[in-house]
């Protein structure tokens, strides 16, 4: 110690001030790295865990039911209404009653507002009324006289002073006059009516048991749109006797006629012929003891929906079978009411509707969904005409007691459903249940089919033949790469590789769509003829290399005889190429991708065939990379060990070496799995993004990610569209965080048992 | 400073004579030789790692290679089963024989002459499978996979490693799960499964504890009825206690090779005793 220190060391003495500010400048550093590594990592963690927040916090309304809140309640003079209805705003409300007089008031109050005469004599008897459709407010009262009054009410928006102003009117698409339905001694005892730009069509039921169908065609001329004539189409069908009609219905379009009858049958007329009304079908529509009891179209004028008395709701509609032939189909049941619905009303611009039974509950469904929203009591009498508002937020009910309630709805997003999303939906018109997406049209009434499997259907098709691609060829070279390849090979090999990781995946999307793809289709015969000859011929390469002469084997260096395949490969190629045409001309009559179409194999242009390439070969580096890395790591000492043990260097490769690598390999292959399953750009480049669920190699797909891609620009921000293409997005980051969980966990358990020393 | 470093010497001395009281001098004459080494010279790229070597290893005897780090004892050692092939660069002259048969030449199967030629070495290397799996390993390679003959095999190799007794209830699981001493020992069971003729052990005890290192050295003594055992040790102890012949290395050059005893207790060349009395290496 004496010693030591008479040479003089360079450190200062303990405790000295120079060693504490030395030390306390470590610990200083120590501690800065440790928090910022740790601020760093928690980071990460909160970032994930707020994204999946976020998802689910977009997401989670789709889920919720309906929520109703009373708004007002108060009581009516006028009450025996036959129709209410509400406008845009929730603000202004219209009845009707039964003796042709109409009355606008406000919709909070009840306070008047106006009451608008109708042209009808003092006299007039008033037998019906029918209300259109909802969209139209086209209005009709049918005399005892066989006339008929068409009216609409309207509303007229001004701003005065920026306030809105709303001012109902009455108007007459027919102008200020009776139409003649019947003849003149009939009453009309149950009227219909729809009406648009062109045709007003009137169909009534006559004390005869006679329909009356009345077509008004309106004709403008054309040097002068205001000039017009109307043409006048006319037609009658006489019912039997045992036929007691109950409810008549018209679609919006004036093509189908819809009659229920006191036994519960359901007819089906096509009037699309005004002249040559036909009836298609006349079906029993509920079981015996079972009456009908309310009967509505739902919006688009598709579907029909029938309140049973015994509280179910059916949904038919009309499918045509193989001979060109309608049929009704009852397709859905809704059974959570009990008491006689006694009043329908759809939705505007939705495929759900309201339902009112005779104990006064109210049900909230949707159709496409298969969803009760709500069944909640509202009113305690059951003698009621209800009105919905267009937006479907508003609920107007009068009791024949005078008593008058405004219900707020909440009901965002009636049309997603666990059903909807991931099982096969019968949607409107179609001849099954189907697995669709389709979530936006230019009209209002379509029904959108947001179902999320052929989505993740196009998604795992992607991924699948990316992985068909990617795996072999990756894990094989990774392989030939670290055990067998000289290392100076390696060393230009691997960084070449690696490098192609660094590819922009729209590069390579947009090569794969608009090169790739057409150069796929022209040479078919020959892109499989490449994908068969090449193991082939590297196979029968590398046996006819064992029978070269020995000196000339030796000759080559270790681990450079794999440069051999370089002109094996692009021989295969260029004469696969070459062959193509002679190949299409013998074996598919000169065009391939007809000869699939012919023995029914579907091909585009755009297939999984050029995805599975490319996006196979944007996969290749990642799994190449952590694969070579995986088997390059294997302790020498464990090869050495095998070798020495007689083994033959492909006996180590097999038994020793990928059992040890192979908890990396596996991490390789699940995060290629990840990436495949992520990546966007090129399969939405390269498929047409037809969202079918077909397995066919020679067809496209859309994949969730590129499905995100496309539509959430146009999607209106918290609409359901919106929401379900967060839920998209929702499904795919749980898919890869299952992924990548799965995969670390197995990768450790590996790694356990067959971690070496 | 030298009065004590002598005594050292001395004491140390007096250990190995009485240690080395093994009977009957030994004498190559007397030996069947198993494996011959004709002017054997190697290099890794343009440096020479052996100089010209010469050597008979006596059958069924325990031949040790001593010498300092980077002597060329543990090449030496692996050129017996070709594991210089796997280092590029190697370039081999001379004859290396094994019963008569040169080893190096083309017409021989690497893969044979190693099952042949068994190799354990310094650092225990079982692989990342069950006990008796690794036992199993090189007969499987043979292709035999039968299960009666594997138990067979895997029960008296790893009584012939003297594991048995220690592992037979667990035979199924990792073998990683063995301590180093029993994983060397495990190693062994494995190379003298496949019942080699030669067993080159390089370092074999070096990383293990006394205890272990003791039970090792008590297996080679079993073993050599059998095999012919060739070992590189550092330790001239152990050299001195379980070998028979020992050939003294230096840089690439075989100085000296002798009955152990003889080499031990009268060295012919200055290198050789001032090696063993610790002046260098």
């Amino acid at each position: 110690m004496v010693e030591h220190s008479s040479i003089g060391s360079v450190l200062p003495a303990a405790n000295s001030p120079v060693a504490m500010r030395r030390r306390a400048w470590r610990e200083f550093k120590d501690r800065t790295a440790r928090y910022g590594v740790a601020l760093g990592g928690v980071s990460v963690i909160f970032a994930i865990v707020l994204i999946f927040f976020y998802l689910l916090y977009v997401v989670m309304p789709l889920f919720s039911g309906a929520d109703i809140a009373t708004e007002a309640e108060y009581s009516m003079t006028e009450n025996k209404a036959v129709h209410i209805a509400l406008n845009e705003y929730n603000d202004v409300a219209f009845s009707a009653d039964a003796s042709g007089h109409v009355h606008f008031f406000d919709a909070d109050s009840g306070k008047g507002i106006s009451t608008p005469a109708l042209p009808l004599a003092e006299d007039a008897v008033v037998r019906s009324f029918s209300k259109g459709d909802f969209s139209t407010g086209v209005m009709a009262y049918g005399l005892d006289d066989g006339r008929a009054l068409v009216f609409k009410r309207d509303y007229k928006i001004s701003y005065p002073d920026d306030k809105r102003q709303v001012t109902p009117l009455i108007s007459y698409p027919l102008g200020e006059r009776l139409v003649n339905v019947a003849a003149q001694d009939e009453s009309l005892v149950l009227l219909t009516v729809q009406s648009n730009d062109e045709q007003t069509t009137l169909v009534g039921l006559t004390g005869k048991n006679t329909l009356a169908v009345l077509g008004l065609v309106r004709e403008e001329n054309f040097m002068d749109e205001d000039a017009f004539t109307i043409e006048e189409k006319r037609s009658e069908i006489q019912l039997s006797e045992a036929e007691n009609i109950t409810h008549m219905q018209m679609d919006i379009d004036q093509r189908e006629l819809y009659l229920v009858d006191a036994a519960g049958f359901l007819i089906y007329y096509d009037i699309s012929d005004i002249t040559q009304p036909r009836l298609i079908q006349k079906v029993k529509a509920v079981p015996p003891g079972v009456d009908v009891t309310a009967f509505e179209f739902l919006t688009g004028g598709i579907s029909i929906l029938v309140g049973r008395s015994d509280g179910q709701i059916d949904q038919w509609f009309p499918l045509r079978d193989q001979d060109n032939n309608y049929t009704l189909h009852n397709v859905r049941h809704f059974k959570d009411q009990t008491a006689a619905i006694v009043a329908l009303a759809p939705e505007y611009s939705r495929k759900g509707f309201l339902a009112l039974d005779a104990d006064g509950q109210l049900g909230i469904y949707h159709t496409t969904a298969e969803r009760t929203l709500l069944v909640e009591p509202l009113l305690d009498n059951a003698n009621a005409v209800m009105g919905l508002s267009p937006r479907a937020n508003g609920l107007l009910t009068l009791s024949n007691d005078g008593k008058a309630i405004l219900t707020a709805l909440d009901n965002e997003h009636p049309e997603v459903s666990w059903h909807s999303l991931w099982q096969e939906v019968w949607y409107e018109s179609r001849d099954k249940p189907e697995y669709i997406w389709q979530s936006s049209s230019a009209s209002n009434d379509f029904e959108p089919k947001f179902s999320l499997s052929p989505l993740t259907f196009g998604t795992i098709k992607a991924a699948f033949y990316a992985m068909m691609v990617a795996v072999p060829l990756a894990i094989m070279g990774a392989i030939y790469t670290a055990y067998f390849m000289s290392p100076k090979m390696r060393t230009m090999v691997k960084p070449t590789i690696e490098i192609m990781e660094a590819l922009p995946t729209v590069i390579l999307g947009f090569l794969a769509g608009l090169w790739l793809a057409p150069i796929v289709e022209g040479n078919l015969p020959g892109v499989f003829s490449i994908l068969v000859m090449l193991p082939i011929m590297t196979i029968l390469t590398a046996y006819l290399w064992t029978k070269l002469p020995a000196s000339f084997r030796e000759s080559i260096p270790d681990g450079w005889e794999a440069a051999i395949l370089v002109p094996v490969v692009i021989m295969v190629g260029v004469v696969s190429m070459l062959m193509s045409p002679t190949l299409e001309l013998w074996l598919f009559n000169g065009d391939m991708p007809r000869w699939l179409d012919d023995i029914g194999v579907g091909f585009d242009q755009r297939n999984s065939l050029v995805v599975g390439l490319v996006m196979g070969f944007a996969v290749i580096p990642t799994i190449f990379s952590i694969t070579e890395d995986a088997i390059f790591g294997v302790p020498k000492h464990l090869t050495i060990g095998s070798l020495a043990l007689g083994a033959t260097p492909w006996q180590t490769l097999t038994r020793v070496v990928l059992l040890t690598a192979s908890p990396g390999i596996f991490s390789a292959v699940m995060i290629g799995l990840g990436r495949a399953v992520g990546e966007t750009m090129i399969v939405l480049m390269a498929t047409g993004n037809t969202p079918i669920m077909d397995f066919n190699i020679f067809e496209g797909f859309r994949a969730l990610s590129a499905n995100i891609a496309v539509e959430m620009p146009e999607a209106e921000v918290a609409s359901t569209h919106y929401r379900v293409l967060f839920l998209a997005a929702l499904v795919l980051f749980m898919a890869t965080f299952i992924f990548n969980t799965v995969a670390e966990v197995v990768r450790q358990r590996l790694r356990v048992k067959y971690s070496s020393l | 400073m030298e009065a004590t470093n002598s005594q050292q010497t001395t004491a140390a001395r007096a250990i190995d004579i009485e240690s080395l009281q093994r009977g009957q001098k030994l004498d190559m004459a007397n030996e069947t030789t198993c494996l011959e080494v004709n002017n054997f010279n190697l290099f890794y790229g343009k440096k020479q790692a052996l100089f010209d070597v010469n050597m008979k290893i006596a059958k069924h005897r325990v031949t040790a290679f001593i010498g300092p780090s980077g002597c060329g004892k543990s090449t030496l050692l692996r050129s017996f089963n070709r594991m210089n092939d796997l280092i590029d660069s190697v370039e081999i002259s001379g004859e290396m024989l094994l019963e008569g048969q040169d080893l190096n030449k083309p017409s021989v199967n690497v893969a044979d002459l190693r099952r042949q030629v068994g190799m354990v070495f310094q650092k225990p290397n079982p692989f990342p499978k069950s006990i008796y799996e690794n036992v199993a390993y090189g007969l499987r390679l043979q292709g035999i996979n039968d299960r009666s003959t594997l138990d067979k095999v895997v029960e008296k190799s790893l009584k012939g490693a003297a594991l048995w007794d220690e592992v037979k209830d667990r035979l199924q699981e990792s073998a990683m799960g063995l301590s180093g001493g029993q994983q060397q020992r495990l190693v062994i069971a494995r190379a003298i499964a496949i019942e080699p003729e030669v067993l080159l052990l390089d370092e074999p005890a070096s990383a293990l504890d006394p205890l272990s290192t003791l039970k090792i050295e008590e297996l080679i003594y079993e073993l050599k009825e059998q095999y012919t055992i060739v070992i590189v040790t550092h330790n001239m102890q152990q050299a001195a206690r379980v070998s028979d012949y020992t050939a003294f290395m230096y840089m690439g050059e075989l100085i000296e090779f002798g009955a152990t005893d003889e080499l031990f207790t009268n060295p012919a060349k200055k290198q050789t005793e001032d090696y063993i009395t610790g002046r260098y290496g």
